[in-house]
């Protein structure tokens, strides 16, 4: 069982006008397991989870879900396989006019097909689960950054994604209201749910990740447990990017 | 909401296409409604003159239901080709450039152009035509040719102006902006009725009214001219023409 | 100055039903040009090659000829060639409609170039079609945020109404025509005219904006 993977990366490339974005890179993401992508901004981290999930289609290369390739000439296909696949963005991207019950409810309406009542049900039960069901008659406007996070993820779980994927999900926040989004996504990530995470957070990755990705130039250069690239005084590039990072004071 | 809009949108929409004329077996005159006294509509909305009188007399007399339709001067003879309208019996002058186009009964009046001024004028006809005036007249008229023409012909300097309706002309006479309007002595007489203006003196030619049809109904033609025969030999004839003397 | 009076007061019944064939034109026409409008816009910002430059040649078309030659070309031409019998009414409906949607479809346009793509985006990752995420997502935001545009677009087009009766369309404007003919009393006929667009502006704009704020979202807008 374990050795089948949910999301199957292999080769994927990318580039823009020219410039290559991602070089043939590969990556398992098995039942459970938490992959989290760090490295510079630039280094192809987003654009690797939007390959994911086909939000931005790859030049070359296979991603395969349970053991299926997806055919991206299908448009049927993409969207059933989208479904699948949970995507939480930097910038939240709410519907701004939806409240968020229905900022949730949507996408099993009109996807899943589900009447009203179905859909606010279960809508209902994914606010709760991220501590929103108080906020549910909100509009986004009405909401805080940390509350949007945590609507978008109540958004995505109600779809039963086989995998999440997070795509800086804290760096758009107030320092002061990364918390309440943190400790949803832990919660989430102790449930059992696959996940694929981009972060400059170093100590959520530390705590989250059964292997940390270091991605730069649009490669991954290195792979490895947070314990063995985050030792102390570990010669890696990993360990070196966030010494970095602390000195300017981030994290 | 947006889709009741959408729904809302696409019902009128059609409501509006079906909304054509019935396909009744009417004949529709095509009427210019600021040409009073043969032809115009009243305060009240309902269309009245000398021409549709007179085409109403007929209609009756020569069995077919007729109804009478303002039409856009501009546009009245496409609008005649395109089946919009059946026939014009608005005081429309016979000429040969029209001919061309529809054919006209045989001609039930004569007109002469006369020159409106305003009413202390001492200006005269003559003075208009070969002094340096202003002169307006309502486009697509063979008065209003008939001055072009002969303003190239003869080397005479006025300046012509051209006006959508024979009243607007006469409105500018009295704003001072011309000094004289071009148009037909049947309204010039409405005109000098209703306003301190009075006719300057006759030019052009004599022109002669018809009605116009499509060149294919020849049925409706001779019912026309049939009917205009029996009108001028009635003495309904006079009385039309006493009742809309300017 | 009696006189004048006389004339106005019998005139007006004959005048305010112009108002019932301008108003059913103006709103007939808001709502072809909305219904065209829409997928024109949808066509420009989300088509592919054939359909954005169709939609481009569209608006370009009927954005570059001005209204009156355009009643012409399509009444007296196009309508008879194809053998579409419409009343006065009708066709000026369908050509200001027509019309209007090119001058509607560059406003939502505007309104969808300006949300966030990350909306859209968000929809596809939940699985929606590209129609539905236009549908449900991006349409409901842009048509709100068009309405400001629309309300402008109603008073244009309430103007442009003034030029059908080269079609025969006996709304206000033709009628005043009338009356002041028969009558000579063009300028009390045209203020009185003057009044009516006033007051048809007035009240549009107006309940325009009532809707606005009928539809509006808490919040939006206010960042």
């Amino acid at each position: 069982m374990e050795n089948t993977p949910i999301l199957r990366v292999e080769n994927v490339s990318k580039s823009y006008n020219g410039k290559a974005v991602l070089k043939s890179v590969s990556l398992e993401l098995n039942a459970g397991q938490h992959k989290v992508l760090i490295g510079p901004s630039g280094g192809g981290k987003s654009t690797l989870l939007h390959c994911m999930n086909y939000l931005v289609t790859p030049d070359s290369g296979r991603i395969q879900l349970d053991g299926r390739e997806v055919n991206a000439h299908s448009r049927k296909e993409l969207y059933a396989f989208r479904q699948q696949v949970g995507m939480i963005f930097q910038e939240f991207n709410l519907f701004d006019h939806l409240t968020a019950l229905d900022n949730v409810a949507i996408a099993l309406r009109k996807v899943k097909g589900q009447s009203r009542k179905e859909a606010e049900t279960r809508a209902m039960a994914e606010l709760e689960r991220v501590g929103l069901a108080d906020r549910a008659r909100h509009y986004p406007a009405e909401l805080s950054g940390g509350q949007k996070q945590r609507v978008s993820i109540a958004r995505a779980l109600a779809m039963d994604p086989k995998v999440m994927l997070l795509d800086e999900p804290t760096s758009a926040l107030d320092p002061e209201l990364t918390g309440e989004v943190v400790s949803v996504i832990r919660a989430l990530a102790r449930s059992g749910m696959t996940m694929a995470m981009a972060t400059h957070q170093m100590e959520f990755a530390r705590a989250l990740a059964d292997e940390i990705l270091f991605m730069q130039g649009g490669e991954i250069i290195e792979r490895g447990s947070p314990a063995e690239l985050l030792a102390p005084g570990a010669a890696t590039r990993t360990a070196d990017f966030c010494r970095r990072l602390a000195e300017m004071g981030g994290d | 909401m947006f889709k009741k809009i959408s729904v809302v949108a696409a019902v009128v929409a059609a409501c509006g296409l079906m909304a054509g004329p019935a396909a009744a077996q009417k004949v529709v005159n095509g009427i210019d409604a600021n040409f009073p006294p043969f032809a115009y509509v009243d305060k009240s909305g309902k269309p009245g003159g000398f021409d549709v009188d007179s085409v109403d007399w007929i209609a009756k007399k020569m069995g077919f239901e007729v109804s009478h339709q303002p039409v856009d001067w501009d546009g009245i003879i496409p609008s005649l080709l395109a089946k919009k309208i059946d026939l014009i019996c608005s005081g429309m002058s016979i000429t040969e450039e029209r001919a061309k186009q529809v054919s006209f009964t045989d001609a039930y009046w004569e007109v002469k152009n006369v020159f409106v001024t305003k009413k202390d004028s001492t200006v005269t006809a003559d003075q208009l035509l070969k002094g340096d005036k202003k002169i307006g007249v309502q486009q697509g008229t063979p008065e209003g040719d008939w001055l072009k023409d002969n303003k190239e012909k003869n080397g005479w300097n006025f300046t012509l102006r051209y006006y959508d309706s024979s009243p607007m002309a006469v409105e500018d006479v009295l704003n001072g902006r011309i000094d004289a309007a071009g148009m037909n002595d049947a309204p010039a007489k409405d005109a000098a009725s209703k306003k301190p203006v009075k006719i300057a003196g006759i030019f052009g030619k004599v022109d002669t009214f018809g009605c116009a049809v499509r060149k294919e109904d020849t049925a409706l033609l001779k019912k026309l001219n049939d009917g205009y025969k029996a009108l001028m030999a009635d003495q309904q004839w006079k009385d039309l023409i006493e009742t809309h003397k300017p | 100055m009696q006189h004048t009076l006389d004339v106005l007061i019998e005139a007006v019944p004959f005048l305010v039903g112009g108002v019932g064939t301008t108003l059913l034109i103006v709103i007939g026409g808001m709502l072809l040009g909305l219904v065209l409008g829409v997928p024109l816009a949808v066509g420009q910002v989300y088509g592919n090659a054939v359909t954005r430059r169709a939609a481009g040649l569209y608006v370009w078309f009927f954005r570059g000829i001005p209204i009156l030659v355009l009643l012409f070309l399509f009444y007296y031409g196009l309508f008879h060639l194809i053998g579409l019998n419409l009343g006065a009414v009708a066709a000026a409906i369908l050509v200001l409609g027509m019309t209007s949607a090119a001058y509607q479809s560059q406003i939502f346009r505007g309104s969808i170039l300006s949300l966030s793509q990350g909306q859209f985006r968000a929809a596809s990752a939940l699985g929606m079609s590209n129609a539905q995420a236009i549908a449900t997502i991006i349409l409901p935001q842009a048509l709100r945020l068009s309405l400001p545009g629309w309300s402008n677009e109603y008073s244009i087009m309430l103007k442009d109404s003034a030029l059908v009766f080269v079609l025969g369309a006996t709304e206000i404007m033709a009628r005043t025509h009338f009356v002041a003919s028969r009558e000579y009393q063009h300028m009390p006929l045209y203020i009185t005219a003057a009044l009516l667009y006033f007051l048809l502006t007035w009240a549009g704009v107006r309940s325009l904006r009532t809707f606005e704020r009928k539809v509006a979202i808490r919040g939006y807008g206010r960042t």
